[in-house]
């Protein structure tokens, strides 16, 4: 690993700027409070699409309205985070995590990431500040958050694997800041269905990965319903307090044609690992926005909480 | 007709959502227009970098395209939306491999992206960051990962595996925290 001891070391001679970026990461945190409309373009392997924002910041909580602008008209009505009405496949499988709306935390990401400045870049016509996340291992990927001057929103946000390859691109096409808004901006049309959430029972400990990467974190574990059969399938998520990854664990129950299977949808990895356990096997799917690989390395982790406390013993 | 038509026309071919006036007009103009020519050469060359395969680029796309209209019209058919997930089966050796360390994979995507960031869009890469760049520190030669053929008959994945990712971009919704982005995520996998 002789990577980090070169990121140490630069890190040491960008402390100034590393200050800055902290900074820059601490407005960010905020800067959801501030109302804005705008249009952005997202960008994978195989995927692009355009959307519409409107969202309403201030005291009394956060509402925000999501768009697609073409293809398929799919929105979404968020209050708070909490999901008012979606359209389409939305609708039918919402789910009501309580996952934690954890803030950016400066402190916590720079342990994981180094956080530099990188300069300055114009984005929808407004100046913006390039900011880095850069990671110091090689189990996440690198972000370039274009944040706008002066609100610290992000106008323009890249996620960019260990290679230098581009997996995704979030960006903004235009946009502006409000002061208030039109009752008819915030009203979702009428295909946007109110949302039946599917109840999430927590997960007792039952399972555990034996390895994850350093800095991820057990956020929640929930256990729901299968989309397809009768089983319960549990779900472990992870986070770094940018990146995630969710683990899903479902029986087989003597399915034998189902196969070990990995795959890339841009930024996200899927991996799907049988695995023996003593009630049958398991099927181990790993998702999330992290290398293939870690994502393979912790679904060969999984393990049941039984065998973790024997290997403890 | 201007330029900005016939682009969203030969977008529309592209996406496959062109109707027949729309391609015959296309196809007409790319026989006199060089620099139309050039743009759907371009336009191919990246749509096959997204589906990883890689063509001959000075293909002349038109020309094949209209000898098949002249013979029959395109059959369009019913895709379905998981395609892209494609399923590979992992060898045995890769197990070791995964447990040694990590960066032997994402290998076989290199190339195809190198040859996007070639084409025309340079701004995708990182920005120069000063001194040694990190992020190259990491591109060290790996040995080419071994992948077997795709997997006939996993009906299991195509079941579960769309409703896994729509679950774990949902839940990265909830954060707060620029929530459009993983929205646009969830987003982008119903599109196709």
């Amino acid at each position: 690993m002789r990577v980090i001891p070169l990121v140490v070391l630069l890190g040491s001679c960008l402390a100034v700027p590393a200050q800055a970026a902290e900074s820059w990461l601490q407005r960010l945190a905020q800067a959801d409070r501030q109302s804005f409309q705008g249009t952005f373009i997202y960008e994978r392997n195989g995927s692009f699409s355009t959307h519409g924002v409107w969202h309403r910041g201030g005291e009394e909580g956060v509402t925000e309205r999501l768009l697609q602008l073409d293809g398929p008209e799919q929105e979404v009505l968020r209050v708070n985070g909490k999901p008012q009405c979606m359209s389409g496949v939305f609708a039918e499988q919402a789910i009501d995590a309580k996952w934690p709306a954890r803030e950016l935390d400066a402190k916590q990401l720079e342990q994981r990431y180094d956080l530099r400045v990188l300069g300055h870049s114009r984005v929808a016509g407004r100046a913006a500040t390039v900011l880095a996340l850069i990671p110091r291992d090689q189990h996440r990927y690198a972000f370039e958050l274009h944040l706008d001057d002066e609100t610290a929103l992000p106008l323009k946000s890249l996620l960019i694997s260990e290679k230098g390859q581009l997996l995704e691109r979030f960006q903004f096409v235009n946009f502006e800041p409000v002061d208030q808004f039109a009752a008819a901006d915030l009203q979702p049309s009428d295909a946007c269905k109110s949302v039946n959430f599917t109840q999430l029972a927590e997960l007792p400990a039952s399972w555990q990965a034996g390895w994850v990467p350093p800095g991820f974190e057990l956020d929640q574990a929930l256990r729901r319903g299968s989309p397809s059969s009768e089983e319960q399938v549990a779900c472990l998520l992870y986070g770094d307090g940018l990146a995630r990854f969710t683990v899903f664990l479902e029986p087989l129950r003597g399915d034998v044609l189902a196969e070990d299977a990995r795959s890339q949808l841009g930024p996200t990895a899927v991996v799907s690992r049988r695995m023996s356990t003593a009630d049958g096997d398991m099927m181990v799917t790993v998702v999330g926005e992290i290398p293939l690989g870690t994502a393979e390395r912790v679904a060969l982790s999984m393990q049941t909480a039984a065998t973790v406390e024997s290997t403890a013993q | 007709m201007s330029r900005e038509t016939l682009q969203e026309s030969l977008s529309a071919v592209m996406d496959n959502e062109a109707d027949e006036m729309e391609l015959r007009r296309v196809l007409a103009s790319a026989g006199s227009d060089e620099e139309l020519r050039a743009t759907w050469s371009r336009y191919q060359i990246a749509r096959a970098v997204m589906h990883k395969e890689l063509l001959e680029p000075r293909l002349d796309i038109a020309a094949a395209v209209s000898a098949a209209l002249a013979s029959e019209a395109l059959p369009t058919q019913a895709r379905s939306p998981w395609r892209m997930v494609s399923r590979v089966a992992v060898a045995a050796s890769v197990t070791l491999a995964v447990l040694a360390g990590v960066r032997f994979y994402n290998q076989d995507e290199l190339s195809a992206t190198q040859l996007a960031q070639q084409d025309g869009q340079p701004e995708l890469t990182l920005p120069q960051v000063q001194g040694p760049a990190v992020l190259a520190g990491y591109t060290e030669p790996a040995a080419p990962l071994q992948q077997s053929a795709e997997q006939a008959g996993s009906k299991w994945h195509e079941q579960r595996l769309p409703s896994y990712l729509r679950q774990h971009a949902q839940q990265g919704a909830a954060t707060g925290v620029d929530s459009a982005l993983p929205y646009a995520r969830a987003a982008s996998l119903e599109n196709r």
